[in-house]
């Protein structure tokens, strides 16, 4: 059935003007997969009639089950064109054969780092919209990644289906719905004008909108219509797009162009009278089965029907006529090679986003030219899980040179650093892979532009790497991925029987290769914690782990847990002092919360350990009121070096302060990794070192007696300075109609959530609200909201700040007493927190 | 309960005076230092009165010249009251060593030592019963281990319960029970052939592996001083475990090495069972993560934790082997017992193997700076390729006769650190072969210092391989004689007084 051979393939990936790499981008439910499928069937891997039912690129049992996607899937297809419908292209082209590497995309925000992976491998993107819905949270999202990393994008305005069958509204209305998708998309895309990518917007009538129906296989853009009518009005067809878009109207009456509605009942807008109106009439005529009055009308179209199609009846009917005449294969393909850049193009630009680099090396070079005779430059942007049990293909886009079986290359990891050996491996590709459908093809090797999988590097790649030739020391990496979701949705993992934990550890590490996002670690209580982007991704990850990665081991989860942080409200309410253990020095010190924003900016790296200290002092003191002097005196930020805590030296005159700040330093990379609360991360505590007194003897104040004293020091004065917990806050945005607004805030009220936007989306009966969420109350929001507003709403969660919590964890009475007494006890400590004598000495 | 009998006076002096010694040292736990003198003084008079007689079934002649025999008491040890002080032993040259209290029954390696364990409280029938009816409700085997104040009881112990197990036992059901014996309260050290490799002997001894015999029937275990045969085919996972005692390190040490097993403990003092060890998994899971961690370590320090217990030298260098092979960097380091103060004055170490008995090993506080791991947690982590199967051993002499750490094929594979979420490399172990000592120190103080130059005023955040790496990292490297500024400066008049306020802070 399938109707080329790798063979085929495999040549057409030499011509790289011949090459698109696409992935397919929306919101979740907006008929990615189902698109993606037609696609999938004009190039013969499944049949034309179950084409929008079988989901292709849904290849696992459970994405089938919910019918979402949860893994990006790879897929190459193979078209030939023909020469007419080529005839209007411009570009470089070698002969009719195109090879379109095709990512289908999941849309749900959980699975977002996935979007990323697939966007960093290909040079356009097919975002698909909901003509009815519209442009949606994770449309924005997904598009405004795309464009980041450089990424042509053009728009079909799918499911128009709806408008026919469901809705059935007339073609005014539908323009206007239409208009309003494709401007709001738009606006999102005005923003990344760039002068290398050019103007990235979208316009029907530069054929880069297609209008679609992906369950029923048909789509078309205004070329399709534009060539059937140029030649009857006697006008090029590129003049006849311009008339079936915009303020252009046709009375067909007096058979006149006008760009005002001339008010009569015959004059109507180019596109309804031209697109619009036939299609609505051809559905109507099939639905309605009038053969009589369909024959005819086909005949015109010049469509062409086998005898055995002939006897189907109604909704099969006008799916197969509707296929036959618009073929969404057709349009959309039309549109892809048209208006989506081949890597060559690509390159030329993406090649400043792509190489760390200098941008004149020769691998900078031969990513610019895509040179398949240059050095190897390939880029793994995800692992896939092999067949054999364990086994993980690393997934990735030749960028230049050529990758071939057996070929030996150098592994740089996401830590690598030119010129060390760090995160640095030499290995053997032992295979070279490509997907035809749901088939793998092993093929010699694989020039550069093109995605490829390849075998036997699976043991030294994590999730990504750049790779390159074995003798290329000094090229440099390619630019790691940024994500725009953050993996905030914690799940400890145990396992039932203990003598189980070595599966588990193992399976932990597949999982972690096996996901983008999802990250695996171990905690000081030796708990394994899976961290997500969101309920349902750290759902799929411990299926995956149970089922997959562990052959079926019993494993338990706990409820999700949410890192908190600690903070303090004010200054300390005295200076704080702690005794050493030999009781010779003595370390006096204030806490006192960090200004507005300053957490935030070191979060950034806008303020962090590396500056510059004549810069950071001029940040801090013209953005933060600090003086400029103290600016100089700080020690250190902490926990891991970077956080967004830290130690001022605010002492005068005391002798061997120096020789302490390495002890006061490791002290405070302590206490800040674990508060005196719950042992959570501090965040936005400065501690400000105000007195030392410090034994004569070096031997007296070492290490040992200086490292535990500025821990409980800092402990002391973290609890004298009103210490608070801060939670985790979601940013929630949720689209429903306005009769479901009334269960919206309901819920959110219930949740603890707040409402700060409400927006009608102009056009539509649909409002878009945003909302601040608690993480800690997110757990079955999902299911609660849709069960309170009957399933009209649907909420994307992302993570947005912390908040502190107002009550007093330090009054036993107080939910945030109780709160700390749940954390301390999940950590194993004991429940109440540690009395400030315990840290604070007397004289 | 009787001074005499929980002292076992008679008994010590039989021991010291059938071996003739004439120097004997004392060692009492602090708990027990207030008897101590009590217990010297009963000893004496009953060793007097034993020479006495002696000398009269000799016919009545006083020797002359042979005196007293001389008793020394000894507090702990700077290890643990567990161990034998066999260095305190030396200082008075003592022949032999009288342990009072808790002991792990660590063979000692130059002096005999006679144990007392002294006497709790227990009432058998009650225990029995307990178990019987407890184990009377689920199939499986028994095994009775005991704490070793309990060891008096043993006999009646053993004939009440089988005299249980009979009235409970059905016709489809018979409990079959196991008891654990003592394997004796004394320890000689190995005799003769203490060679290089002399530790065999006494691995053998205590070994819980299979003996290599062809004729046993049975697999024999041994942890702290307690030992029990199972029969061959049976498998000790399948055994339900009491444990008759206080919850104590060597309780930890039967649970964490029986891991597998059901484990239920009967409290004599309260005459209850307790079947719910769950932070027993805990600790494994936290131990787990230590041994995480270590695999990531860069500088081990090796603790030295005892010097008494047989066979520690050899595995301290068999730890040091170990630590280099894995390419880190071992120092070896005494600091009696570790606390927190002590061990934060090696800031450059980012692990500890703590060498010692197996009752003093877990030593896990937070109050640490770095986590200290026992020697079999040491061999998990630095020997690459090994994984924890579930079994546990705390005995590091069990580890002696593991294969011998230099054989494994060192895969270049990176591993994956679940510490930091990544994959990493290890350090090639040629790469610091082939430096001699002194020059490879040399050459990683450079390497140091060239990275400290490149951003000076950052706390690099790379990872140390050596102490003379961490010292250039540091922001104070000790008094610089050639420092610019290093003008005299004015004597001032400095503090008075004591550490705990001196004279000019009072008037605060």
């Amino acid at each position: 059935m399938v109707k080329f051979t790798a063979d085929e393939l495999r040549r057409i990936m030499d011509c790289k003007h011949n090459i698109r790499n696409m992935s397919v981008i929306a919101h979740v439910d907006h008929g990615k997969s189902t698109l993606t499928d037609s696609l999938v069937a004009a190039a013969g891997i499944i049949a034309q009639e179950v084409a929008g039912d079988v989901r292709m690129t849904d290849t696992r049992a459970d994405e089938a089950e919910r019918g979402i996607t949860i893994k990006s899937t790879g897929i190459s297809l193979y078209y030939q064109m023909t020469d007419e419908a080529l005839n209007a292209f411009k570009g470089e082209r070698d002969g009719n054969d195109y090879l379109i590497n095709l990512i289908d995309s999941p849309g749900h925000v959980d699975f977002s780092s996935e979007v990323t992976a697939a966007l960093r491998i290909t040079d356009g993107a097919l975002v698909v919209v909901d003509c009815i819905e519209g442009v949606c949270v994770q449309t924005e999202t997904v598009l405004r990644q795309a464009l980041g990393e450089r990424i042509r994008p053009v728009l079909t305005v799918n499911k128009m289906d709806r408008c026919f069958l469901e809705l059935q509204v007339d073609g005014e209305e539908a323009y206007t719905t239409f208009q309003k998708v494709i401007e709001n998309a738009n606006v999102i895309m005005a923003t990344y004008e760039d002068p290398l990518l050019g103007d990235v917007q979208v316009y029907p009538e530069k054929g880069t909108v297609a209008f679609s129906a992906g369950l029923h296989g048909w789509a078309f853009t205004l070329s399709n219509f534009a060539k059937m009518y140029a030649s009857k009005f006697g006008v090029d067809e590129a003049k006849m797009m311009e008339r079936l878009w915009g303020e252009n109207f046709f009375d067909p009456a007096t058979k006149k162009w006008t760009t005002k509605n001339t008010g009569t009942a015959t004059c109507k807008r180019g596109f309804v009278q031209f697109c619009y109106e036939p299609i609505k009439q051809v559905i109507a005529t099939c639905m309605n089965d009038q053969k009589d009055k369909l024959w005819p009308m086909l005949t015109k179209l010049g469509v062409q029907l086998k005898s055995e199609e002939k006897e189907l009846m109604g909704k099969a009917l006008m799916k197969r006529v509707m296929q036959t005449w618009l073929p969404a294969s057709s349009a959309l393909l039309e549109m892809m090679i048209y208006h989506l850049p081949s890597p060559a193009t690509a390159q030329r630009y993406r090649v400043e986003n792509l190489y760390e680099g200098p941008m004149d090396d020769v691998y900078a070079t031969a990513i610019r030219n895509c040179d398949p005779e240059g050095p190897l430059m390939l880029y793994v942007s995800k692992m896939i899980p092999a067949p054999d049990k364990g086994r993980f293909f690393a997934f990735g886009r030749v960028f230049a040179g050529k990758v071939s079986t057996g070929m030996k290359v150098r592994i740089m990891g996401p830590n690598y650093v030119p010129g060390e050996k760090k995160d640095l491996y030499v290995k053997n590709v032992q295979r070279t892979v490509i997907w035809m459908g749901k088939r793998q093809e092993t093929v010699e090797d694989v020039p550069c532009g093109n995605t490829v999988a390849m075998v036997g590097l699976d043991q030294f790649i994590t999730k990504n790497a750049t790779l390159t030739n074995e003798k290329e020391v000094d090229a440099h990496p390619i630019r790691a991925m940024k994500f725009s979701v953050s993996p905030v949705v914690r799940v400890a993992v145990q396992c039932k029987v203990a003598s189980d934990l070595p599966k588990l550890v193992e399976g932990l590490k597949r999982l972690a290769k096996s996901d983008p996002m999802v990250l695996c670690s171990i905690t000081e209580s030796g708990e394994h914690i899976i961290a997500g982007a969101g309920e349902l991704h750290l759902e799929i990850c411990l299926k995956d782990l149970q089922d997959d990665f562990m052959g079926g081991a019993e494993i338990s989860k706990s409820d999700p847990v949410v890192s908190f942080r600690e903070t303090v409200l004010e200054k300390s309410s005295r200076v704080v002092m702690s005794k050493s253990p030999n009781k010779h020095n003595r370390l006096y010190m204030e806490a006192r919360p960090m200004e507005d924003g300053l957490a935030e900016a070191i979060d950034e790296g806008r303020i962090g350990p590396r500056d510059d200290p004549k810069i950071r002092s001029k940040i801090l003191a013209e953005e933060f009121g600090w003086d400029k002097d103290l600016a100089k005196k700080i020690w250190c930020f902490g926990p891991e070096t970077t956080g967004p805590n830290m130690v001022v030296d605010m002492c005068k005159g005391v002798q061997y302060l120096n020789e302490i700040k390495d002890s006061v330093v490791a002290g405070f990379q302590w206490a800040s990794k674990e508060g005196a609360l719950a042992e959570e991360n501090m965040r936005g505590i400065c501690f400000e070192v105000c007195d030392v007194v410090l034994h004569a003897d070096a031997i007296h104040r070492g290490g040992g007696q200086v490292i535990p004293t500025a821990r409980r020091v800092m402990y002391a004065s973290q609890l004298t300075a009103k210490p608070r917990l801060m939670e985790p806050i979601y940013l929630v945005e949720i689209q429903a109609p306005e009769q479901a607004l009334g269960g919206i805030y309901s819920v959110l009220n219930q949740k603890r959530g707040h409402v700060f936007e409400e927006m009608q989306r102009p056009g539509t009966p649909l409002y878009n609200i945003k909302a601040y969420l608690p993480v800690v109350e997110s757990f079955g929001f999902s299911s609660t909201l849709r069960a309170a507003t009957s399933g009209q709403a649907f909420p994307q969660c992302v993570f947005d700040h912390w908040e502190i919590m107002t009550q007093d964890p330090l009054d036993p009475t107080s939910q945030a007493a109780a709160l700390v007494g749940n954390i301390r006890k999940r950590k194993g400590l004991k429940e109440a927190i540690t009395p400030l004598s315990e840290f604070e000495d007397k004289l | 309960m009787d001074f005499e009998a929980n002292f076992e006076i008679d008994r010590t002096a039989d021991y010291i005076h059938s071996h003739n010694f004439t120097r004997v040292a004392l060692q009492f736990p602090d708990e027990l230092l207030k008897d101590s003198i009590r217990v010297v003084k009963e000893l004496r008079e009953k060793l007097r009165a034993l020479r006495k007689c002696d000398d009269d079934d000799r016919g009545g002649t006083l020797v002359e010249g042979k005196r007293d025999v001389g008793l020394y008491v000894m507090a702990d040890t700077a290890y643990g009251s567990c161990c034998v002080d066999e260095v305190g032993a030396a200082h008075i040259n003592a022949e032999c060593v009288v342990h009072y209290g808790h002991t792990c029954l660590s063979p000692t390696s130059t002096l005999p030592a006679f144990f007392v364990f002294g006497k709790a409280c227990i009432n058998v029938s009650d225990c029995a019963q307990k178990i019987c009816t407890f184990a009377s409700s689920c199939n499986k085997p028994i095994l009775v281990l005991l704490g070793l104040e309990y060891t008096y009881a043993i006999h009646d112990l053993k004939g009440t319960l089988e005299d249980e197990a009979l009235k409970l036992s059905t016709s489809s059901s018979k409990l079959d029970i196991n008891c654990a014996s003592v394997l004796s309260s004394t320890v000689a050290p190995p005799t003769g052939q203490m060679t290089s490799n002399g530790q065999a002997e006494v691995v053998n001894n205590l070994s819980s592996f299979p003996e290599a015999g062809d004729a046993e029937v049975h697999t024999s275990y041994s942890i702290s001083g307690l030992t029990w045969n199972i029969p061959h085919g049976q498998r000790i996972e399948d055994y339900l475990v009491f444990w008759i005692g206080l919850d104590n390190s060597a309780f930890a040490n039967v649970v964490l090495t029986l891991n597998a097993c059901e484990i239920v403990r009967y409290v004599p003092a309260e005459k209850s069972l307790i079947t719910d060890v769950s932070q027993i998994t805990r600790i494994l899971q936290r131990r787990y993560y230590l041994v995480e961690k270590a695999k990531d370590a860069g500088i081990v320090g090796i603790l030295v934790g005892t010097l008494g217990v047989a066979g520690y030298l050899h595995m301290i260098h068999q730890m040091k082997d170990l630590v280099t092979k894995a390419g880190k960097k071992a120092y070896t380091i005494v600091v009696g017992r570790p606390n927190p103060a002590k061990l934060a004055n090696f800031p450059e170490c980012d692990v500890f193997v703590y060498v010692s008995c197996a009752q003093t090993a877990l030593l896990d506080s937070k109050e640490f700076l770095a986590p200290i791991i026992t020697p079999f947690e040491a061999m998990l982590a630095f020997k690459r390729g090994s994984q924890w199967t579930g079994a546990y051993t705390m005995e590091f002499r069990d580890l002696m006769n593991m294969p011998s750490c230099g054989v494994e094929v060192g895969t270049d594979e990176p591993r994956f650190s679940f510490i930091l979420g990544r994959y990493v490399e290890d350090l090639d172990h040629e790469e610091i072969a082939d430096d001699s000592e002194g020059l490879a120190l040399a050459i990683s103080t450079e390497k140091a210092l060239r990275l400290r130059d490149k951003d000076v005023n950052t706390l690099a955040n790379i990872d140390p391989k050596s102490g003379a790496e961490f010292l250039a990292m540091r922001s104070y490297q000790g008094l610089d004689i050639h420092h610019d500024g290093s003008m005299p400066k004015p004597i001032v008049i400095g503090r008075t007084g004591r550490a705990a306020g001196y004279e000019n802070e009072k008037s605060q």
